[in-house]
């Protein structure tokens, strides 16, 4: 099924349109920065530090792999927008991210939910560390007890030995 | 030998988890909406210039509760929007009078003459708006464009469709709306 | 006009390294199993020519480069006219072609150098052998899929350009060597237990001759991954340097198990302890290290890296699978030659300290893979979609990180076999009381969290552990021998570099973690517009906006003057920059002046380029957000305040140079050696 989701990168200016036949330099490079039509230069919003805590845990819907407090795209910049508004209408984190969870499903979270076959990815990792802290506790007895062994002498054997070391004398 | 054969066995396992990976393809945005059967936001945005002697100067999707409506999200720089808006408005122009449907530009800031471009381009009917925040977007939890949205005369969502709509799809979820 | 000799040249060198290849595989397999002399030196020239061969290839995709050739396929797709002659030359490794030749260079040459190298004993000729296995999936690849040199027969007037991220900065010049040479170098070791465990000797010869080639490696890899951070903050625009992407993921494997398998040898040497353990380390290391270029090149799991498609997928999953099975498989075969009767004296000890933090870090890798898979899985069981992102990794890898650099203080002041109850007890005495004191010094100082508070104190706890390890060895000597401690230090320096130089990298550690630690804990993001001509406060600094800039510059680095120069050849204009230039102001003085910047290369897409003032207690980092626009009467900006990050690169440095310390040759020891051979001769 095709979709396009928009590059983190394409985001970021919404400007540049290079037709290249077109080198006349001064023009082109308006041409590659100008804002359109639209001529509200309203200023972006500025923005609280609380609302990129937040947003460090939400997933950009239409980057790559990127949270919505690091990428550009015009989509996050709404989102933090929109989490800056909440912020000031007095909603908790909690709520703010079930806002979003509720529209986009767990996946917009970047932490995945504590909850049904999601647990996994938490108890795994602890349950692996811990089974193998017991295995190499396991190990450990055994192995310290085989040195603490005595090494089994023949009688004949120390015979022998004492006669050669005399003889060497 | 055991050893051997449960060591082919866990190589196996990951193998195949990784087959399924590059089966799947691009699969992180093709989500089923969170929003099924329930109650979709509604949206006042403003229209293009020739839609405004029809609907006024802005659209707002309550004042047409009680229809079934489609919601169509596109962008000027999406290349299956351009594929699939023909047949978005061969299908308005059979069922207009029982079905509405709605265009909505998104992540798409700024781009009006683009947008109108577009409008112009296929001779869309229906009504198109501009999202120029993305905000409607994201209060629908639309990943990417297109998407489509096909709401209920009720206002719950019975279907979302990721990617291009095709007239089959359009057909047999208009359908599915008119029951 | 242009001719294909170039392209069929350099089809046809790679196709006789392919050649060469197989028959050194041939060769070095009979030779080795006939313990044939005559093939097995065959093999080992074999093997040099591929080397050969292999830098004809190359050599000749630079010159198609820097010659704007654009009937080779590669450089019409990624090389551009305007480019700076830099930027050509490391276009060679900036998509998946060259990429993947590069790797399979330089594995050709690490494979020759160790034909020329290594002593000549049962192993070699099967070392060789694996390592030629490996290097001949890499040249067949590129021999058959992703071939660089595919003539095209009517080229285009000029090129795309690499991707504009990679021609943004000058350490596209280095990461991804430093990387290569990291995985490449850890092959060898691999090569060599492979080797060990085929000829049924699985014990210490196989560890002891890679040792050197096992701490380059691991020294490259750290290199390059602290390379890919501090690339990804200088270029990305989002002022982090590390985001748990899956790329990235991916190459911090490897390292954890190298740094385990670095840490675990030494048991084995020491205490004939721990085979089966140490090869399947290294399987592991080399296994992962393939996932990764599995990842990157697949599209698998989606990443910001992930570059590369179509055949190749399948090609490194096949490939994967087949090293997977055949090591692990032979490992399993051979297991009864390969368990150790271990013995321990007691678990204080040395071996003791090592073996929990191989089991710590194994326990973070295993996270770290379950992390990144995790997504596929849930996805190939429930459907459902789901993500795992940066706050997981850094939930799960922080207290186990916390344990490590506990393990890592005591660790080295505890002797081999067993550690002496009264030593232990007062060395761990001072490292506890030097942490709570520099707790309750930050605690003090307005630190109140609980994970900043509990790194400080490690850190100290480890400082103390330095300085006690340096005085545990240089105070009783200077007593004994009655000399000053800083001449008895400066020969122990010169004598154990094996030893000072693992002492500088654990300091190199401390360093980064505690830049990790307060750039992650302490970082101030805010988004910020300022018009032009007014100021605004920032973190106790005053920015200032002074204006627009924009600029556009030649290959060659010049500016063009857009002013008289109304008309830009499309084959000179290398990067168009606009921007705003922001006076940062302190104390009433200027202290710089930033300008974050957005770079077009070209026809490519706009990228945002940030702009860093660098300083010893913390960084501000400005990049453009939103909006930007000819004629905007004011600058929106992301700014970035991050204590401590350059502490990081300054570790991440020192890590390095320990590293290569304790791989120089020790000159007096050499010296020594002959001057006792020659007495043995007299």
């Amino acid at each position: 099924m095709k979709q396009e989701a928009r590059s983190k990168e394409q985001e970021k200016v919404m400007v540049f349109n290079l037709p290249s036949s077109f080198l006349n330099l001064p023009s082109r490079a308006l041409l590659t920065l100008l804002l359109l039509t639209t001529l509200s230069y309203a200023l972006t919003q500025d923005l609280d530090r609380e609302v990129f805590n937040i947003s460090r845990q939400l997933r950009c819907p239409v980057c790559v792999a990127e949270s919505v407090a690091d990428s550009g795209a015009e989509v996050s910049v709404e989102m933090r927008n929109i989490v800056q508004a909440q912020l000031e209408e007095g909603k908790s984190e909690a709520e703010i991210l079930a806002y979003f969870q509720a529209r986009y499903g767990d996946w917009i979270l970047l932490e995945p939910p504590k909850r049904g076959f999601h647990l996994l990815v938490w108890i795994l990792p602890l349950a692996a560390g811990l089974i193998g802290l017991v295995v190499l506790g396991f190990l450990f007895k055994r192995w310290t007890r085989a040195s603490r062994q005595p090494i089994e002498v023949d009688d004949a054997d120390l015979r022998r030995v004492r006669e050669a070391l005399e003889q060497s004398r | 030998m055991t050893r051997v054969l449960s060591v082919v066995a866990v190589v196996a396992a990951l193998v195949g988890l990784f087959l399924f990976g590059l089966l799947r393809g691009s699969p992180d945005r093709d989500i089923s909406s969170n929003m099924l059967g329930k109650v979709v936001p509604s949206f006042e945005l403003p229209l293009y210039e020739r839609y405004q002697t029809s609907y006024g100067p802005s659209f707002n999707l309550a004042d047409f509760d009680g229809q079934p409506r489609v919601v169509n999200f596109w962008a000027s720089w999406c290349g299956p929007c351009y594929e699939e808006a023909p047949e978005l408005e061969a299908t308005y122009r059979a069922y207009q009078d029982d079905v509405l449907f709605i265009g909505v530009q998104t992540q798409d800031k700024g781009k009006l003459a683009e947008g109108r471009d577009f409008i112009n381009q296929f001779d869309l009917t229906f009504p198109n708006v501009i999202d120029d925040n993305s905000a409607v977007s994201i209060d629908y939890g639309v990943f990417g464009v297109p998407e489509t949205f096909f709401i209920h005369a009720d206002g719950t969502l019975a279907y979302k469709h990721v990617g291009p709509v095709s007239t089959e799809v359009l057909e047999t979820q208009i359908k599915a709306l008119l029951q | 006009m242009f001719d294909p000799s170039l392209s069929q040249l350099g089809t046809t060198s790679v196709f006789l390294a392919l050649g060469l290849s197989l028959y050194a595989i041939v060769a070095g397999v009979l030779g080795a199993v006939r313990r044939d002399a005559r093939l097995q030196t065959s093999a080992r020239y074999a093997a040099v020519a591929v080397f050969l061969a292999m830098t004809t290839a190359i050599a000749l995709l630079e010159v198609a480069l820097l010659t704007d050739d654009f009937s080779v396929k590669y450089v019409a797709e990624h090389s551009r006219l305007a480019s700076p002659t830099w930027v050509k030359i490391v276009t060679l490794w900036s998509a998946l072609e060259g990429s993947v030749m590069l790797w399979g260079w330089l594995l050709t040459a690490y494979t020759a150098l160790i034909a020329i190298t290594s002593p000549n004993n049962v192993l070699r000729p099967w070392a060789l052998v694996v390592l030629q296995t490996v290097q001949i999936f890499f040249i067949g690849v590129v021999a058959s899929v992703a071939n660089p040199f595919v003539f095209v027969a009517s080229p285009v007037l000029d090129g795309a350009g690499p991707n504009p991220l990679l021609q943004n900065h000058w350490m596209m010049a280095i990461h991804p060597v430093l990387l290569y040479l990291g995985y490449v170098g850890l092959s060898v070791p691999f090569a060599f237990a492979m080797a060990a465990l085929i000829t049924r000797r699985p014990g210490t010869e196989w560890m002891t001759q890679t040792r050197l080639w096992t701490l380059t490696g691991w020294g490259f890899l750290s290199a390059g991954i602290i390379a890919g951070g501090w690339w990804s903050y200088e270029v990305l625009g989002w002022g982090g340097y590390w985001a748990w992407d899956p790329v990235e993921n991916v190459s911090f494997m490897p390292w954890l198990t190298a740094t385990a398998f670095i840490h675990s040898v030494q048991v084995q040497e020491r205490r004939r302890m721990l085979k089966s353990w140490n090869v399947l380390l290294i399987i592991t290391t080399f296994a992962l290290s393939i996932l990764g270029t599995f990842l990157i090149r697949s599209g698998v799991i989606s990443s910001v890296h992930s570059f590369g498609d179509g055949p190749v997928g399948p090609i490194f999953l096949a490939f994967f699978g087949v090293v997977t099975v055949i090591s692990f498989g032979l490992v399993a075969w051979r297991w009864d030659q390969v368990r150790d009767n271990a013995e321990l004296d007691a678990v204080l000890s040395r071996e003791g300290s090592f073996l929990a933090g191989n089991v710590l870090m194994l326990a973070l890798t295993f996270a770290i893979l379950l992390g990144t898979l995790f997504p596929l899985i849930v996805d190939s069981i429930s459907g459902d979609k789901v993500t795992v992102g940066a706050p997981f990794f850094n939930q799960i890898s922080v207290p186990v990180w916390l344990l490590i650099f506990l393990l890592m203080g005591i660790g080295p002041l505890m002797p081999w076999r067993k550690a002496k109850e009264q030593s232990l007890l007062r060395n761990l005495a001072w490292m506890l009381g030097g942490g709570v004191l520099a707790a309750g010094a930050a605690y003090l100082f307005g630190i109140r969290r609980v994970y900043p508070l509990l790194t400080i104190a490690v850190s100290a706890y480890n400082l103390v552990s330095l300085g006690l390890l340096i005085a545990g060895a240089v105070v009783p000597r200077a007593r004994l021998s009655g000399r000053s401690v800083a001449s008895v230090f400066k020969q122990y320096a010169f004598e154990s570099k094996r030893r000072f130089g693992s002492m500088i990298v654990h300091f190199g550690v401390i360093v980064i973690a505690l830049g990790v630690m307060a750039s992650s804990a302490y970082r101030v993001d805010e988004q910020i517009s300022i018009p032009y001509g007014e100021s605004v406060t920032f973190q106790g600094y005053e920015l200032r906006a002074i204006g627009q800039f924009m600029e556009a510059r030649r290959g060659d680095g010049s500016l063009i003057d857009m002013q008289t120069q109304t008309t830009a050849n499309r084959a000179e204009l290398n990067r168009v920059s606009a921007g705003s230039e922001v006076e940062l102001w302190r104390n009433g003085r200027q202290v710089t002046t930033l300008r974050p910047r957005i770079n077009t290369f070209g026809d490519s897409r706009p990228v945002v380029t940030p702009s860093v003032l660098y300083r010893f207690e913390h960084d501000i980092y400005l990049s453009i957000v939103g909006e930007f626009a000819a004629g905007q009467n004011f600058t929106a900006l992301r700014a970035v305040q991050s204590p401590l990050v350059s502490w990081i690169w300054v570790g991440g440095l020192i890590m390095v140079l320990g590293t290569a310390y304790a791989l120089s040759p020790n000159y007096r020891r050499a010296r020594v050696t002959r001057e006792a051979e020659g007495v043995l001769k007299a």
